[in-house]
């Protein structure tokens, strides 16, 4: 962790913290007014139940049960507000505010859907883990993009990306299966495909914006329209006539040994579609290569001043080529969970701008691996209690639910809760001798 | 004959790359020939032959759809009246109409890239702007007021409407450095929402329809057409296109705004040192940029459409980037190059509708065109001509780093 | 290890930037190599350093004839730089910064063993008594420490030649004092060491050696034991060089500019400017001289209204201007003429005839009520080009096609082209050749004449002699002392730029 938290200034340093202390102290007294604010939210909703069910195993019918008052959850979230405001107030700007604000995020998420849903009871066993499950190609495309910009370029193409990506595992599972009947073959083939044609479609963005020096918001442009294109007449030309070609194979929840037997976490953290394992796993393995390995420091050094890896022998050009490919790779892995996981089937646009989401989770994870997980799986959440608030039919315009992932995103990246450094020359192009 | 030539200097990248891009077209169309390709074993030239006559179909269809069929042209000269000369000319004005929008978004464009703002907002600019001159199209239907009153005041409200979606991402950015290209891609899925949540509502929602269209407001509000033939919609929304591109040349380059817009877009420290206000214009740049998008919006809305779908720009916004960066960012081009834009998408309707060749590939091969522009290294490249470096403002968007990278 | 670089040549488009340069220098010998901005030092050194590879020419080392075709190359030939513009990644710890691109590793992954770099930088920085903190972030260091990270970067490569480019542009006098320490004793140890430099008494100090480039070739060795200032500034220009500016008495009028208990913190907000009173009158020129980095830069920047001040009094002509903006400050007739004109100044991508208007553009005759009057933008623009000189095909010509000197013409030309009570330069003459410095002064001068105040930055000190009428000497965010131009001797302003303070007694 170097570049990434900017937040936590040293006592003593040199730098003067007023900045960042009086950012703490705005962040302190918001969190501090929120918990007020919970508690006169209290005092009207004590009457209103709140139940919660989660699934005790993933075979049978037994059911936990949380039941509770609205009021009293507003209670449960205005303490932790105000408690979290107070040690914000009191540590100053070295308070690591992040995690806190995670921690947070529980009992609001508890008392806002309690309080919408107004005493239809709900199961949340499904809301949690759809949420890892609608976090999953979030975290993915976070991943690339972090790859991409710790190696100095911007990816604003990840959308793109995972749309072809979508359509090339859709046509080339369809194929496999057909030809082969194995769903297992078939899947691993579309898989492979879209990450390779989208790593290649990583390499024509590098090459744009190193070899022509193409301002790498354009090339990714390009990439991004030429994708809605290229999928949008695949889909009418080739797959509407021929429906044999959107059949993919489908990539069904995995319960795991052991560990899906374990009451309530089984159903809810070990019954999930392998690509959350992975992406899970993904995850630890680059937030091990980017800090802790040469490779790793060679990257850093390509995104934060390139000029400084250069000149001691450092090829920063083929770094930034390979990140491009790798995080392409991973795009396509991303891509293909869309029709393959979910969907069933390829659609026209069917990204609809979980890039650019992905690109927000990355941002309000500081550019680390871990930190995107988790701001996917905010994005998640929100999206798997959407679906639920549809379901159960609340009165919240659709539209409005539908808006909530952008406007967190516009939210996110204008830094409304904190500012973070990003690599100092991404998007800077870089002369080779 | 100097300026002839500097014409044709300056049109030779921007001509080849739409060439090489429309044959990148043809080669894809080629490709997804499946039912012609499936006999390559046995008879390689016919299949191949075959697939290529499928590209000559279909850009056949595209040339015809967006300028005329020579044979009823033939007939209208031989026997003029309404029908022949509606049917004749029907094409060119279709041309003409779609042209309209993506003039209007186009400079829309042109102007944030000037600003340094990289505006990829202009569908939703547009969508919201229509909105609004929906709005107030359907909430004066008994008015009683004129026509052209309404017209006026719609129009006003797209303006203000597109405009202050154009705005929040230049404020976003002058306020917090959130960069441009996120927010306003965002704000065409709010936009489209928002847009969605009103044609839903029972104010705005046509009699007795459950899908999201608005009234038809032909019956009391119009634009007024230029030709009064059956069939034919073209309305003085083009010529407002046209009078708006000679008022952002005007503005760019002989006003002190214009100019404080493209200092600030090449350099918002310079400007800032010169006691100009880098943030003032980029939040400027972009509420006109909105405007802009939103007046385009209106006058489709109100003439050419008459009514309000939530499908009403059909990816105008991303048309319009390719069309500004081919135009250099000039106003005159923005025109030259919206009208060229125009008969693609005229064309590719009907090519999508004779040759069963889907009208989407156009953004592909809009998205290649911009590639080729922004890149003329590969045209160099692939035609073996001399080229100029592309405009500065192509070259680079924002000359200097992003406040915070994406 | 001995080094011959043998009649090395490298073209550059339009210009040959090493005409068959020929030097070489002994194991543990110091060789300045001196020379102006442009003379192909830099260029020399890059080819050196595996950077450029030379058109012809070749590198002998011990007597093996050796190509670097990168940087790679060099490093394992034992070359080791310090660049100018030092090459750390601000946000790596001095480990990271230090082993990049020489990292060990340990592992199937390779992972970056830190153990092993940290106890190889603690032993060397140990050894060679540089006194550098492993642990620290390069971003919170002081510029001296990141010079000596730079050569312990060089060290752990143990490179056996050791390249300086500049090294003491941006160090205190007692920092260059300790670097040269640090040069003797590594050269005492066997390390052969190029210093880059263009300040005459630093080669005469520490270099056993000096060769001199102009315009791309060796214009002369000098012993610097025998040798003398003027002698190797002959050399290093190519004419007899006037040191001094001709200009006459400075006739001091009103006070124009009126700072007292000024107060201005820096973008990280710390303190840059810690209580400065100064006072500059009509018709002479002061000049605030000292080490970069210790306030002028927001001195200069809370005068032209650039940045909001902490606390403090600033007035122009009796104006108070302490939260005016930048245009009003420019519309009191003050001229600014920026730092990095390439940045501050100009707009590279805009015409000459457009920069030339740059900041007086809402002014009559330029422009009424919003709206140019482009025919007399082209005649001013055409007249400032004649006036100033400037070499450029046209007015319409971009200014990023123009050389730094012309570019630094129209920017003059510009804050000149209207009435001025108040001259602002910060570092005027940076990266010029002798004729256009001459030129500038000259019109500094002619401004000082008419009757204009006039406040000129500079880290020179032969600038900051030959043009000052009096001299502040600015460190740590103070005025440490102001000093009558006839005073002022390289060595007391040497004294008072590395903090020592003078009695009130010389403030003039």
């Amino acid at each position: 962790m170097s570049a990434a938290v900017a937040t936590a200034l040293p006592h003593g340093e040199g730098l003067a913290a007023r900045r960042a202390l009086r950012d703490a102290r705005i962040r302190g007294a918001t969190l501090l007014a929120l918990g007020v604010l919970s508690f006169y939210f209290a005092s009207s909703a004590f009457s209103t139940p709140a139940i919660f069910l989660f699934r005790i195993y993933n075979t049978g019918q037994d059911r936990f049960e949380v039941a509770t008052s609205v009021g009293l959850l507003w209670v449960i979230a205005g303490l932790a507000a105000a408690l979290v405001g107070a040690l914000q107030l009191w540590r100053g700007a070295t308070f690591r505010w992040r995690p806190w604000l995670l921690v947070l995020l529980v009992p609001y998420v508890a008392v806002i859907l309690g309080a919408l849903l107004d005493g239809t009871i709900a199961n949340l066993s499904r809301v949690l883990s759809g949420s890892f499950e609608l976090a999953t190609p979030l975290t993915l495309g976070a991943l690339a993009g972090i790859l991409s910009e710790r190696s100095g370029m911007l990816n604003i193409a990840l959308e793109g990306k995972m749309l072809v990506g979508a359509c090339v595992s859709v046509v080339v599972g369809s194929v496999v299966l057909g030809a082969t009947g194995n769903m297992f073959a078939a899947t691993v083939a579309g898989v492979s495909a879209a990450m390779v044609v989208s790593g290649l479609l990583g390499l024509l963005l590098a090459w744009l914006g190193i070899r022509h020096r193409v301002d790498q918001i354009i090339a990714g442009t390009v990439i991004n329209i030429g994708a809605v294109g290229i999928t949008n007449f695949l889909f009418l030309r080739v797959l509407g006539s021929s429906p044999e070609l959107n059949t993919p194979p489908n990539v069904a929840a995995m319960q795991l040994p052991f560990l899906s037997d374990i009451p309530v976490l089984g159903p809810l953290l070990f019954s999930l579609r392998p690509y959350v394992y992975l992406s899970i796993i993904l995850v630890i393995v680059l937030t091990y290569l980017i800090f802790r390995t040469r490779w790793g420091l060679r990257l850093r050094a390509s995104g934060e001043k390139p000029a400084a890896a250069g000149t001691v022998g450092i090829n920063v050009l083929q770094i930034r080529y390979r990140a491009l490919f790798f995080a392409g790779l991973i795009c396509g892995l991303a891509g293909s969970y869309l029709p393959l996981a979910t969907a069933g089937s390829f659609q026209m646009q069917m990204t609809a701008g979980k890039g650019f989401i992905a690109l927000a989770a990355m941002i309000f994870g500081a550019w680390h691996p871990i930190g995107a997980f988790a701001a996917a799986l905010v994005f998640g959440f929100a999206d798997s209690a959407q679906a639920l608030l549809s379901i159960l039919g609340v009165q919240v315009p659709p539209q409005l639910l539908n808006s909530v992932p952008y406007i967190i995103t516009i939210v996110v990246v204008a830094g409304v809760v904190g500012r973070v450094r990003g690599p100092a020359s991404a998007g800077q192009p870089y002369e080779q001798g | 004959m100097r300026a002839l030539a500097g014409l044709a200097r300056r049109a030779l990248v921007p001509g080849l790359a739409v060439l090489t891009a429309l044959i990148l077209g043809a080669v894809v169309i080629i490709l997804t020939d499946f039912e012609n390709l499936a006999q390559i074993g046995s008879d390689p030239a016919g299949a191949l032959g075959a697939a290529v006559g499928g590209v000559f179909n279909g850009y056949g269809a595209m040339l015809t759809g967006a300028f005329g069929d020579p044979e009823r042209i033939r007939l209208a000269f031989e026997d003029p009246n309404d029908r022949t000369i509606a049917t004749a000319i029907r094409p060119i004005t279709e041309t003409l109409v779609a042209a309209t929008p993506l003039i209007f978004v186009g400079l829309a464009v042109a102007i944030s890239f000037r600003t340094g703002m990289f505006n990829i907002g202009g569908d939703g600019q547009l969508i919201v702007g229509a909105l609004g001159a929906t709005i107030v199209g359907v909430g004066l239907q008994t008015s009683g007021l004129p026509s052209l009153v309404i017209l006026a005041l719609a129009i006003a409200a797209a303006i203000l409407f597109g405009g202050f979606w154009g705005f929040i991402p230049g404020f976003l950015k002058a306020r917090t450095g959130a960069h441009e290209v996120i927010t306003t891609i965002m704000l065409n899925y709010i936009g489209a929402q928002v847009v969605l949540f009103a044609l839903l509502g029972p104010s705005l929602r046509a009699a007795g329809s459950s899908q999201p269209i608005s009234k038809n407001m032909s019956a009391w509000v119009d634009v007024p057409s230029i030709i009064s033939l059956p069939a034919i919609r073209l309305d003085y929304g083009f010529v407002a296109s046209l009078v708006m591109a000679a008022a952002v040349s005007w503005l760019l380059f002989r006003t002190t705004k214009g100019y404080e817009l493209r200092a600030a877009g090449f350099n918002p420290t310079a400007a800032r040192y010169a006691g100009m206000s880098a943030g003032g214009s980029m939040m400027l740049g972009m509420a006109l940029s909105g405007g802009l998008a939103g007046m385009g919006g209106g006058f489709l809305v109100i003439g050419a459409t008459g009514q309000l779908t939530n499908d009403l720009s059909g990816g105008i916004g991303f048309n319009a980037i390719a069309l500004a960066l081919l135009a250099g960012l000039r106003p005159s081009g923005v025109v030259a190059a919206g009208l060229l834009f125009g008969a693609l998408t005229t064309g590719g309707k009907v090519m999508g509708i004779q040759s069963g060749i889907p009208f989407d590939l156009l953004f592909f091969i809009m998205a290649m065109v911009i590639m080729f522009v922004a890149a003329p290294g590969l045209i160099r490249t692939i035609w073996r001509v001399k080229v100029a470096k592309p405009a500065p403002e192509i070259a680079s968007v924002a000359p200097t780093a992003p406040a915070e990278p994406v | 290890m001995r080094l011959e670089l043998r009649e090395i040549s490298k073209r550059f488009p339009g210009v040959l930037a090493n005409d068959k340069i020929s030097i070489s220098v002994d194991k543990g010998q110091v060789l300045g190599l001196l020379g102006e901005n442009g003379a192909g030092k830099t260029t020399l050194m890059n080819i050196l350093s595996g950077l450029y590879k030379p058109d012809s020419g070749e590198i002998v080392i011990d007597d093996q004839v050796r190509v670097f075709g990168d940087p790679h190359a060099a490093i394992a030939a034992g070359v080791g730089m310090v660049h100018q513009h030092f090459m750390l990644v601000p946000v790596f710890d001095v480990v990271e910064a230090v082993a990049l691109g020489a990292e060990p590793v340990s592992g199937p992954f390779r992972a970056f063993d830190r153990a092993a770099a940290r106890n190889r930088i603690v032993e060397l920085s140990e050894q060679y008594k540089l006194n550098v903190n492993p642990d620290a972030k390069i971003e919170n260091l002081p510029v001296g420490v990141r010079q000596r990270v730079e050569i312990l970067k060089a060290l752990y490569r143990k490179s056996d030649i050791l390249v300086l480019d500049e090294p003491s542009a941006v160090l205190t006098p007692s920092e260059t004092e300790e670097l040269f320490g640090i040069i003797r004793s590594l050269a005492a140890t066997g390390t052969t060491i190029i210093f880059i430099t263009h300040k005459l008494n630093e080669v005469i100090e520490v270099a056993d050696k000096i060769v001199v480039l102009r315009r791309g070739r060796v214009a002369g060795t000098a012993d610097p034991k025998t040798t003398t200032r003027q002698a190797l500034a002959n050399l290093m220009v190519g004419r007899d060089v006037e040191l001094i500016v001709p200009k006459g008495p400075a006739k001091p009028g009103e006070v124009v500019l009126g700072i007292k208990d000024l107060v201005v913190r820096d973008d990280r907000l710390e303190l840059a400017v810690q209580g400065v009173d100064l006072e500059v009158r009509a018709g002479e020129i002061l000049v605030i001289a000292g080490v970069q980095g210790n306030g002028q830069t927001e001195l200069v920047e809370a005068i032209t209204g650039l940045r909001t001040i902490d606390s403090g009094e600033i007035t122009i002509g009796g104006h108070h201007v302490e939260r005016a903006s930048p245009r009003q400050v420019s519309d009191l007739g003050v001229a600014h003429i920026p730092e990095d004109r390439g940045r501050d100044g100009l707009i590279a991508f805009m015409t000459v005839a457009e920069n030339y208007i740059l900041d007086t553009y809402h002014r009559e005759p330029y422009s009424r009520r919003g709206i140019f009057n482009l025919k007399a933008v082209s005649e001013r623009a055409t007249q400032g080009v004649k006036d100033f000189d400037i070499r450029t095909p046209s007015i319409q010509t971009l200014a990023t096609a123009l050389s730094g000197g012309n570019q630094q013409k129209v920017v003059v030309a510009r804050e000149f082209s209207v009435p001025v009570q108040l001259v602002i330069a910060a570092q005027p003459t940076r990266g010029l050749d002798v004729g256009s410095i001459e030129y500038i002064h000259r019109r500094i001068v002619e401004q000082r004449d008419a009757g204009a105040a006039i406040v000129i930055v500079s880290t020179e000190l032969d600038e900051v002699l030959a043009v000052g009428d009096r001299i502040a000497v600015m460190y740590d965010g103070r005025i440490v002392g102001i000093l009558a131009g006839d005073d002022a001797t390289l060595e007391n302003l040497g004294l008072l730029m590395g903090g020592a303070i003078f009695g009130e007694g010389t403030a003039a």
